[in-house]
């Protein structure tokens, strides 16, 4: 990166357009190739996953994994995507509400003792979970929530990272409005319900979408505190996968490309709000 | 991206009542919150700091609150002083882990912003449609579960076979015997599995700082850059002298940010080298989580190094707010 | 709304509540009353458990069974998280090291006299398994299998045609092994090893024959006071020479490759990747289910640093049952269905391709008939003691005493700088336990 031109304004300044692109593409190359890899070696036969050395490409791609994997009887595999579905939704829902509902009392009312509030909550963000995991698991065992699913969505009611990050959302919403709410004899909570909220659709979207990604992909606590077969989430099932069958080499990768299939599907769907929460987040 | 306002008094409203009335609604909303938050975190916080006092493990029944006491003797700060004197091989392990950590993190700092700045450059100059599109390509590690990506990494890293060796041995390298095993196998005082880890690392982990930094790239007003060009500057200049200084506070976040995250690394850890070989990739997670429920059950000590874990991430917290507190303006 | 926020947090706490008490309720003779029963997740085990499950609920019509199974990990972990805090299956099956470190806690019901005495039980069972489930000379449970990681290899016939080597094998000692092993192992055209002549660097393996090494010589591991270790004799250097050896000298192993964490030995065994894989003969009943197309046999090995076989063993797995059973009575009849009766131990041997705990059903016939590769090792099942007070028998094994040996194998440390660090480490542990 030595020379430049004067007269060229842009910021790929150095490598012009086709060099730009040239790394751009090969940064691709390396972020796709190993899942690419993953992929058609599922497709391959258990003879081919043994063989040495490998061939890159399966001489007759089948889907004989998905199969024996989607058929077992005794792998719980829907009882198990229904619990991550329903552990992710549930918590998505209840820390949108606690959220949006305490950044707004933190964000737009005045009261004593609410910087030290706001401390309280702030210090679950700066409490690695690790720190607090053997006591959270001993709390859990005498609520009598070991082994279910609310063990992992009732210590996950407030969710202190939403907190921070709905209240600078909503600090920057005029309080004109609500004061016209006020005079016009709406409650407190009625001035969250029907003027804060409605404005609040992309922030509590990504918010949601964030908090779905991270308890989808959630692998440590769940180890914890699920001991059933038929309560785990998908990440245990394939770490289940991975040390029970390592004789079958074929149905761990295809477990793990069912891990990440429904969180593709999510994205691809939602990518721009995915990446402006990613964004936003680290900005406020 | 907007800045953000300084909390501006609410407009004043001259009834005392309607104040009260907030105030209480105020009250009354926070309650549930925080006995919530006391519960589910104070708490566990001060059994943990409590716990690090106490040879406690829950296989022995004490006597106390909470089963510290009796059997499970308070002995001051003996599980610290093991942890940093003693020659058990807990916490030898755990010193070695302490220096991993930080060699962990070392490295992947600067091999992310290697490789992230660069990029959300290139990626700042190309049109908005194509930059959408890699965008979302580069953030897919993000979002993707560890486990599955543990398991894709394996197959990276598989001795002889895997996608690395293979490739090697496609552009007519030699690869090394084992990737992931060779303890012998150091450079530059780094062992060879480390450094695999943290390339897998950053691999999922890079898409978050390229992001931000394009967004942060995209919000500098082309204006600033224009009045640079005006005076004279050239394309160099003008990223050196305007686009350098305006990004520097997002990058410094963005590392405090990154450092914190990398220390609390563990999944890779756990799944794709166990802490090996020879322990040259133990971290302090790690240590914690075996020494609880791995080994000797014994979260005494376990709580012990988890508050020096704590103690280090609480000063880079600190210093992430101090960054934060600051306005920032164009 | 705001009064939905309580409601939501109420419900969810009662849900929950209600969730955790439901069997709390102590049954009556004929109620419905589930046992949960936790094993390890091997294809082996489970199949041959699941069948005497269904025998005993046809049996015991009010009683409705459920199995949970776990990798080991997992497994090792569950205990450790869920004994303490009492929130277990009623019956454990649990591996040998583990019971005396929960019992002596208290958190394991001893065996009620009237089901089985220790005097009798020592009459029924071999003493090495019978030593992995007593504690201080009480009995807390059944041992199910004895577990063998000594004197017995896998060997697989087409790597033994393909470099001309006798099959199958009869060694006479252990340079004959060696010399065996030697020819079998090949090296690819960029010099890696593609198959190791003979895998003997898995953690329990090394482990097991670095304490059989010394007692075969006819030294002990123990210090005098019983309680602390004696790992730098001159028998414990010249068994971690000998291993080293094996590896650097004879080259029958590359350890760097094959080891606990990578070409673990027994899939490296059934992927044709050793020619004799040195592990216990629980691994044949996994390998014919993983690997169904595998042919292989199980071979007696002769002793590696004497003449004579002497070894210990961890014991091995055994059913107990937790203090936090509301059913202890179902639960002793279920363990002592399971690891007491004989016609049931001999069908679960048998199925699983274990090796007996009980005397009676190593001497039965039908147990040969049934697993005849275990004929390898039965005859040295009583050379062969329980382990002793290890401490923490995990940490020395896995965190000492493998890495350690491990590291000397793979030339980074000669073997008195081995035998010392074993040695101030393992002892170090004693002392902070104390």
């Amino acid at each position: 990166m030595t020379t430049s031109s004067n007269k060229k304004p842009s910021i790929g300044f150095v490598l012009g357009k086709s060099g730009a692109y040239a790394i751009l593409i090969l940064g691709l190359v390396g972020t796709l190739l190993p899942f690419f890899y993953i992929i058609v070696s599922s497709l391959k036969t258990t003879e081919e996953l043994r063989q040495t050395p490998p061939d890159f490409f399966p001489k007759n791609p089948s889907f004989e994994h998905y199969t024996a994997i989607l058929t077992d009887e005794k792998i719980p595999l829907t009882q198990n995507l229904f619990n991550s579905i329903f552990v992710s939704l549930t918590r998505v829902i209840i820390t949108l509400f606690t959220s949006s509902y305490a950044g707004y009392i933190f964000a737009k009312y005045h009261f004593k003792g609410k910087n030290l509030a706001f401390g309280v909550i702030l210090i679950q963000i700066m409490i690695p979970f690790q720190v607090v995991m053997i006591p959270n698991y001993l709390l859990v065992v005498k609520l009598g929530l070991i082994d279910s699913l609310w063990a992992l969505i009732i210590p996950a009611f407030i969710d202190a990272y939403g907190i921070f990050m709905m209240k600078q959302f909503i600090e920057g919403m005029p309080s004109e409005l609500m004061d016209a709410a006020r005079i016009d004899g709406a409650s407190e909570f009625g001035i969250y319900s029907r003027i804060i909220l409605p404005q609040m659709g992309p922030p509590l979207a990504s918010l949601g979408i964030f908090t779905f990604m991270s308890t989808w992909n959630d692998y440590l606590w769940p180890l914890i505190v699920l001991t059933s077969p038929e309560k785990r989430t998908i990440p245990l099932l394939v770490v289940w996968f991975q040390t029970a069958h390592v004789s079958n080499q074929g149905l761990i990768l295809a477990a793990s490309i069912l891990t990440l299939l429904p969180i593709f599907v999510v994205y691809i769907f939602l990518q721009r709000w995915i990446v402006d929460q990613a964004t936003s987040s680290a900005f406020k | 991206m907007e800045t953000t306002p300084i909390f501006k008094k609410e407009i004043a409203s001259d009834s005392g009542k309607l104040m009260a009335k907030q105030r209480r609604f105020a009250y009354t909303s926070l309650v549930p919150i925080l006995l919530y938050m006391g519960l589910f975190t104070l708490f566990p916080i001060a059994w943990a700091v409590v716990m690090s006092f106490f040879s406690y493990t829950p296989i022995r029944e004490g006597s106390g609150f909470l089963g510290l006491g009796g059997a499970n003797p308070f002995i001051g700060i003996d599980n610290y002083i093991e942890l940093f004197t003693e020659n058990t091989k807990p916490a030898e392990v755990f010193r070695l882990a302490l220096k991993n950590t930080f060699i962990f993190t070392a490295l992947v700092l600067p091999l992310n912003l290697l490789i992230t700045l660069p990029l959300a450059v290139i990626l700042e100059s190309i049109g908005e449609r194509f930059k959408t599109l890699f965008r979302a390509i580069y953030f897919l590690p993000t979002i993707s579960s560890s486990v599955a990506l543990v398991i894709i990494w394996s197959y990276v890293y598989a001795p002889g076979w895997g996608l690395l060796s293979l490739m090697f041995k496609a552009i007519g390298l030699v690869p090394p015997k084992s990737w992931l095993q060779d303890p012998s196998l150091v450079y530059f005082g780094v062992p060879l599995a480390m450094i695999c880890v943290v390339i897998a690392h950053v691999w999922q982990d890079f898409g978050y700082n390229l992001v931000i930094f394009v967004a942060a790239l995209q919000s500098i007003p082309k204006t600033l850059r224009e009045a640079a060009r005006v005076d004279g500057a050239n394309a160099w200049q003008e990223f050196w002298l305007v686009v350098v200084p305006l990004l520097s506070r997002t990058v410094l976040l963005t590392s405090v940010l990154t450092v914190i995250s990398s220390l609390q690394v563990f999944v890779i850890f756990q799944l794709l080298t166990r802490g090996g070989p020879q322990n040259q990739t133990q971290t302090m997670l790690l240590s914690i989580y075996e020494n609880a429920f791995r080994f000797a059950n014994n979260l005494g000590l376990s709580s012990a190094m988890s508050m020096i874990l704590f103690i280090i991430i609480l000063i880079l917290t600190v210093t992430q707010f101090r960054i934060l507190r600051t306005e920032w303006e164009y | 709304m705001r009064k939905m926020f309580f409601v939501l947090v109420l419900a969810s706490l009662l849900l929950a509540a209600c969730g955790g008490g439901a069997t709390e309720a102590p049954a009556a003779a004929d109620e419905k009353v589930e046992i949960r029963v936790w094993g390890h997740q091997a294809p082996a085990f489970n199949e041959a458990n699941q069948k005497m499950f269904d025998d005993f609920m046809a049996a015991n019509p009010n009683v409705t069974i459920k199995y949970e199974t776990f990798p080991w990990d997992v497994f090792i972990q569950t205990i450790q998280t869920s004994l303490p805090a009492g929130n277990t299956a009623d019956v454990i099956l649990i591996p040998g090291g583990y019971t005396c470190r929960y019992a002596s806690g208290g958190q394991l019901l001893e065996v009620p006299a009237d089901v089985m005495t220790v005097d009798a039980a020592k009459g029924i069972f071999f003493d090495a398994p019978l030593g992995g489930q007593t504690c201080d000379g009480k009995l807390y449970g059944f041992p199910a299998e004895y577990n063998l990681e000594y004197g017995g290899a896998y060997v697989n016939p087409a790597l033994f045609e393909a470099a001309g080597v006798t099959y199958p094998p009869a060694w006479e000692n252990w340079d004959a092994v060696l010399a065996d092993a030697k020819k079998m192992t090949v090296l690819g055209s960029d010099g890696v090893m593609t198959t190791a002549g003979m895998h003997y660097t898995n953690s329990d393996q090394l482990f097991t024959y670095f304490l059989a090494g010394i007692l075969e010589q006819g030294g002990s591991y123990f210090a005098e006071d019983g309680k602390h270790f004696n790992f730098n004799s001159p028998e414990a250097v010249a068994t971690i020479q000998k291993l080293m050896d094996m590896a650097q000298t004879d080259g029958v192993v590359d350890p760097i490759i094959f080891n606990a964490e990578s070409e673990w030995v027994g899939d490296s065994f059934a992927q044709g990747h050793n020619a004799i894989g040195v592990l216990g003969s629980w691994y044949a009943g996994d390998a014919k289910i993983g690997y169904p197309d595998l042919v292989f046999d199980y071979v007696a090995l002769p002793p590696m640093m004497g003449t004579e076989h002497k070894f210990v063993s961890v014991g091995g797995w055994g059913y107990v049952v937790g203090k936090s059973t509301q059913h202890p009575d179902i639960a002793w009849k279920l363990a002592a269905f399971l690891g007491a009766d004989q016609a049931n131990v001999l069908f679960f041997n048998s199925k699983s391709a274990t090796i007996p705990a009980m005397k009676s059903v190593a001497a039965d016939a039908k147990y040969v008939e049934a697993v005849p590769f275990a004929s390898a090792v039965l005859p040295i099942l009583d050379a062969g003691a329980y382990q002793g007070n290890l401490t923490d028998p995990d940490q020395l094994a896995y965190e000492i005493v493998y890495p350690t040996i491990l590291d000397a194998v793979q030339g980074n440390q000669t073997a008195e700088e081995a035998a010392n660090s074993i040695h101030d480490a393992a002892n170090a542990m004693v002392d902070s336990a104390q």
